[in-house]
């Protein structure tokens, strides 16, 4: 019986993983060098209206990144650097808009003061769809409880652009795609079996993109 | 003698949890902005920020104020530093000193709030109109410019209706300087008028 229950525990918790799939773009091999005095932006496009690119995510991204030894510029001081160039209503969208920018002698001399060298554009969002099954909860002077189950899907999207700001080129690109489904059980107590949908499609988009960045060194 | 004081302390209670669940907001913007980065015309401007302007303290509902004003001067000053290379600010329009210029008063038009209990969206939003009135130095009108800012929040989680509505006011003030240094040289008035003046830059 304790290990028919140990099996469908085994069963459920293993139900939780994440499904993740990261396709990545790169229109050359050629190695993105950096050095220790240049840094690397991660920005969040906010410029939809039904979503913002959520900066606890761009942290996750930023700090997987930082493992490598490559310095992070923080995005807030960098659109603050160069106010109000990078808004969400000025922020350029394609490389021509940044050429254009480029072109600004006072918009470059703050880049380059910063050293920052590449910019990631980070766009994309965590949702949460197909809830179903429903669980109550009571309590009354005897004790309480809770009874019922309760399962969701969330999905991660998250597409990353890379750019080099010393000649204006598209590094590459990266988009992973992860889900699951997530579950709460009552039974007596709510038990909460969550997927860590967000978390993965950090973890899978920092490595790949640290990859982008160490790439010089692995060859 | 207990219970009259543990009644009394109950009532304490009760009123200090419902006080807390109030749903008003005075929201004062404490926030510095940052200076534009951007390389001036050669054209002369007085703006003229009246004392209504810099004491402006929006009321977009009975429930909600924000407190605009110091924000909004301090805003607009770097953004109006960013785009004319000899600047005055001036109280009043007979103040103005300076001779070949543009005479701009911003004022705010409407401020407008929307709560997630207003929505169902989980944002807290701001809209700030703001209005130019762009003169000449002699007096001549040039345009009356409206320039809507917009802010909002990235969620409502965790977040005080005060602060919400402050992160909100914020981003809409950002987004004013933004929209001004976009496109205030896109104002076709404006640009006529530069064209007249002989005001504008070879590279144009």
């Amino acid at each position: 019986m304790n290990k028919l229950l140990a099996l469908c525990f085994t069963t459920l918790l293993a139900g939780c993983g994440a499904t993740t799939t990261i396709d990545e773009y790169r229109p050359n091999n050629q190695i993105m060098d950096i050095d220790s005095e240049q840094s690397v932006v991660i920005l969040g496009r906010r410029d939809a209206g039904h979503y913002d690119t959520d900066r606890e995510f761009i942290d996750c991204v930023a700090k997987k990144i930082k493992g490598a030894d490559i310095d992070i510029f923080p995005e807030q001081q960098f659109v603050d650097a160069i106010y109000p160039w990078f808004e969400p209503r000025t922020a350029p969208k394609g490389l021509k808009r940044l050429t254009r920018l480029m072109q600004d002698p006072a918009i470059k001399q703050q880049i380059d003061r910063n050293g920052i060298r590449y910019l990631v554009w980070l766009d994309g969002s965590t949702e949460t769809h197909d809830k179903g099954g429903s669980i109550s909860c009571a309590i009354g002077p005897g004790g309480g409880g809770c009874f019922g189950f309760a399962q969701w899907e969330k999905s991660s999207i998250y597409e990353a652009i890379v750019w080099d700001l010393s000649n204006l080129t598209e590094k590459g690109r990266l988009r992973v795609d992860s889900t699951g489904t997530s579950y709460l059980l009552g039974v007596v107590a709510p038990i909460p079996l969550l997927t860590p949908v967000k978390n993965d499609a950090c973890a899978s988009l920092g490595t790949q993109l640290k990859q982008f960045f160490t790439l010089g060194e692995t060859q | 003698m207990l219970t009259t004081k543990i009644k009394l302390f109950s009532m304490l209670l009760a009123v200090v949890v419902i006080s807390g669940c109030s749903s008003s907001a005075q929201v004062q913007i404490d926030s510095p902005f940052p200076t534009v980065v951007s390389k001036p015309k050669a054209v002369k401007a007085a703006i003229v920020f009246s004392d209504d302007f810099k004491a402006y303290v929006a009321a977009p509902n009975s429930r909600t104020s924000i407190d605009l004003g110091s924000a909004q001067t301090e805003l607009l000053s770097n953004a109006f530093k960013g785009l004319f290379r000899d600047v005055e600010f001036v109280s009043a329009a007979t103040d103005v000193t300076l001779e070949n210029a543009l005479v701009i008063t911003p004022s705010v038009q409407e401020v407008q709030v929307s709560t997630p209990s207003d929505t169902y969206l989980n944002v807290y939003e701001v809209w700030i109109k703001y209005n130019l009135d762009i003169q000449t130095a002699s007096g001549d009108q040039v345009d009356s410019w409206f320039m809507p800012a917009y802010g909002k929040t990235p969620d409502s989680f965790m977040l005080s209706k005060s602060n919400a509505i402050e992160e909100a006011a914020v981003i809409a003030l950002r987004d004013a300087g933004a929209k001004l240094m976009l496109d205030f040289y896109r104002i076709p008035s404006v640009y006529n008028w530069l064209v007249r003046e002989q005001l504008l830059d070879e590279e144009q």
